[in-house]
């Protein structure tokens, strides 16, 4: 009970974030967006067939009479349909979204559950060879752009100058075994690129917790390391770990598949957001922008239960 | 600097005996720990090398032919041309070097414009903490940081067409957010020090108290905030210039990879590697920088 009148306070509390959030967006990616009259338009329109796909568009009418609309428009989650293809917002969002998810959760769980390991082994052995050795490899990673580790990683697995293993780009899935073969590559590149950051980001949370005098104790009276590790070094850092994987969830859905989506071909929410952008398909992109805000706040909302989940100390107040 | 500050005392009880006793002052003793940490000085000397470079691509004294379409197309490794030339034959030696200005100049605007809008914004935020002020910078804060970075920068992009510094506007206006919430903090811990208090009570007024007493003492977090988005806006400029949205007039290392997608299909892979290779070389070199700026300037960072 106590946690439900929470989250509704929780939520009442994310309408100013969801309103700024939609406000910006909507003034940045709308109302100064491309304007699609003439696209729409044959050759020689004259004034009146101008004036009626503006009217249709609803770019006659005032800023704010048009966000009223689209607040309208979210809270009834009535998108309309896409301008450049006629098909429903609520179909292609239902086409896409699977599919960013399947291409992305692998290399963001992998990428995390790696980065804590590493991290773990690091600070086990701080200041050593092998920290050393783990604490290179996260700089190293760090520093080369996911551009060139996408590219990089194309050309040895998919080309014939390399492996020539995998698909190129495309996203043809009908079996287990296609979604393994079209999303390895796009994983691989992920993963090699946040273990640089999520090792760095771990290590330190845990060092800091290593150099608690709880840990001393433990150690001092005999705990084996496994146990140490686990019991009392990984569950008390907790709280800065949720908050980073929870934090980056809803950026990875929606633009963090964005580069890989375009490199490799594949139909995604990122490409499809991309694409609404470039060439002003409004209701697209009203819809995604509404729908990443709404996120954020069950996100915040998600992790402070959690916190109570990991820590009993913490109130939900 | 006009007051102790207390990170330079929190240091000295820190190190006693660590640093000679003469050495007082926070920036002292950490040009002193710099100077000794040789990944940081390695990392300082190739930064150094770079803005060389791109000083003299500026002041026009080499990579002056980036842009000629002279050579053959796509010639290999020569003493004419020392990494070979592209897909319509541009000299690639010259395009990387000329790239070097382009990253210095994405780096550097960036990083000082977001990080003095962090600094002026975090320090009323942190002075006024709990007010409507905190409330609405808090706010603005929260918005920024929920819209997603690609689809912001490209909305910015569009809806600034033609605008060169497009791409700049749109780093800027959310990469200040870290570096406000970080002085925010240290502003909050610094008002109720009496080096403050006694400002207040000569009657000193509250805006000079901020900018003139507080704001200096967060300094430290500052440079070592500036470098992290000067590496954030290099690498960011690869990714939106293979979307198209980068970089408008010349060229840089992500306009480059950008081309040599291409070219890589056909099995030309010079424009890419070197590409790659010289931003690389320095993002590597400016984090190994940041780092050790980081244990030098930060007392309570744990010791690797």
């Amino acid at each position: 009970m106590e946690v439900l009148q929470y989250a509704i306070r929780k939520l009442v509390g994310g309408i100013p974030l969801i309103l700024g959030v939609t406000f910006i967006s909507f003034l940045l990616m709308v109302y100064f967006g491309p304007d699609k009259t003439y696209e729409l338009l044959g050759k020689n329109p004259t004034a009146e067939q101008i004036a009626e796909v503006r009217h249709e568009l609803g770019y006659d009418r005032p800023f704010l009479t048009r966000y009223a609309e689209y607040l309208k428009e979210m809270a009834t989650l009535d998108f309309g349909a896409s301008d450049s293809t006629g098909e429903p917002v609520s179909k292609i969002l239902a086409r896409t979204v699977p599919i960013s998810l399947a291409l992305i959760t692998p290399g963001f769980i992998l990428g995390n559950v790696l980065g804590i390991i590493l991290a773990l082994i690091a600070a086990y052995h701080r200041s050593g060879y092998i920290d050393k050795f783990i604490m290179g490899f996260a700089v190293v990673g760090m520093s080369i752009s996911f551009l060139i580790v996408v590219i990089a990683f194309q050309i040895i697995f998919s080309s014939s100058y390399g492996l020539n293993a995998f698909p190129v780009r495309g996203w043809n899935v009908h079996s287990f075994a296609d979604y393994i073969s079209y999303i390895t590559v796009p994983t691989l590149a992920t993963v090699f690129v946040a273990l640089g950051y999520n090792t760095r980001f771990y290590r330190a949370v845990l060092v800091e917790e290593m150099t608690r005098d709880h840990v001393r104790t433990a150690k001092a009276f005999g705990t084996r390391p496994g146990k140490l590790l686990y019991k009392n070094i990984l569950k008390n850092s907790l709280i800065p770990i949720i908050t980073r994987i929870m934090f980056s969830i809803p950026l990875v859905v929606v633009s963090g598949s964005l580069i890989i989506e375009s490199y490799f071909g594949i139909p995604g929410i990122g490409k499809v957001t991309y694409d609404a952008i470039t060439t002003g398909d409004q209701p697209i992109l009203k819809a995604v922008v509404g729908l990443t805000a709404v996120l954020f706040v069950i996100t915040l909302l998600v992790t402070d239960i959690l916190y109570r989940v990991v820590d009993p100390r913490v109130s939900l107040k | 600097m006009s007051a102790a500050t207390p990170e330079a005392a929190a240091t000295q009880t820190a190190e006693t005996g660590t640093a000679p006793a003469h050495r007082e002052s926070l920036w002292a003793k950490a040009i002193y720990k710099f100077t000794r940490d040789r990944m940081g000085m390695i990392g300082l000397g190739i930064v150094v090398v770079y803005f060389i470079v791109a000083l003299g691509v500026w002041l026009g004294l080499w990579a002056t032919e980036w842009g000629d379409v002279e050579g053959p197309k796509w010639a290999p490794m020569s003493a004419e041309y020392p990494f070979g030339t592209n897909i319509i034959g541009q000299d690639i030696f010259q395009r990387a070097l000329y790239s070097t200005k382009t990253a210095f100049e994405v780096g550097l605007v960036v990083a000082v414009l977001s990080t003095i809008i962090g600094a002026l914004l975090g320090a009323l935020a942190g002075f006024f903490s709990g007010t409507w002020i905190d409330e609405i910078i808090l706010w603005l804060k929260g918005v920024l940081d929920s819209i997603p970075f690609y689809l912001f920068v490209a909305a910015v992009a569009f809806a600034l067409t033609g605008n060169p510094y497009a791409m700049h506007i749109a780093m800027v206006s959310t990469f200040w957010t870290t570096t406000g919430r970080l002085v925010r903090g240290e502003v909050i811990k610094l008002k109720n020090f009496e080096f403050v208090e006694a400002a207040r009570a000569i009657g000193v007024p509250q805006l000079v108290i901020i900018y003139r007493h507080i704001l200096p003492n967060t300094f430290h977090i500052l440079l070592v905030q500036a470098t992290i988005v000067f590496v954030a806006a290099i690498k960011s400029e690869v990714i939106l210039s293979f979307l198209g949205l980068g970089v408008q007039d010349g060229v840089s290392w992500g306009l480059m990879i950008a081309e040599s997608t291409q070219e890589v299909l056909a099995g030309f892979f010079n424009n890419f590697v070197w590409a790659s290779v010289f931003l690389f070389g320095l993002v590597m070199a400016f984090n190994m920088f940041s780092d050790a700026l980081q244990d030098a300037l930060d007392p309570k960072k744990v010791a690797a």
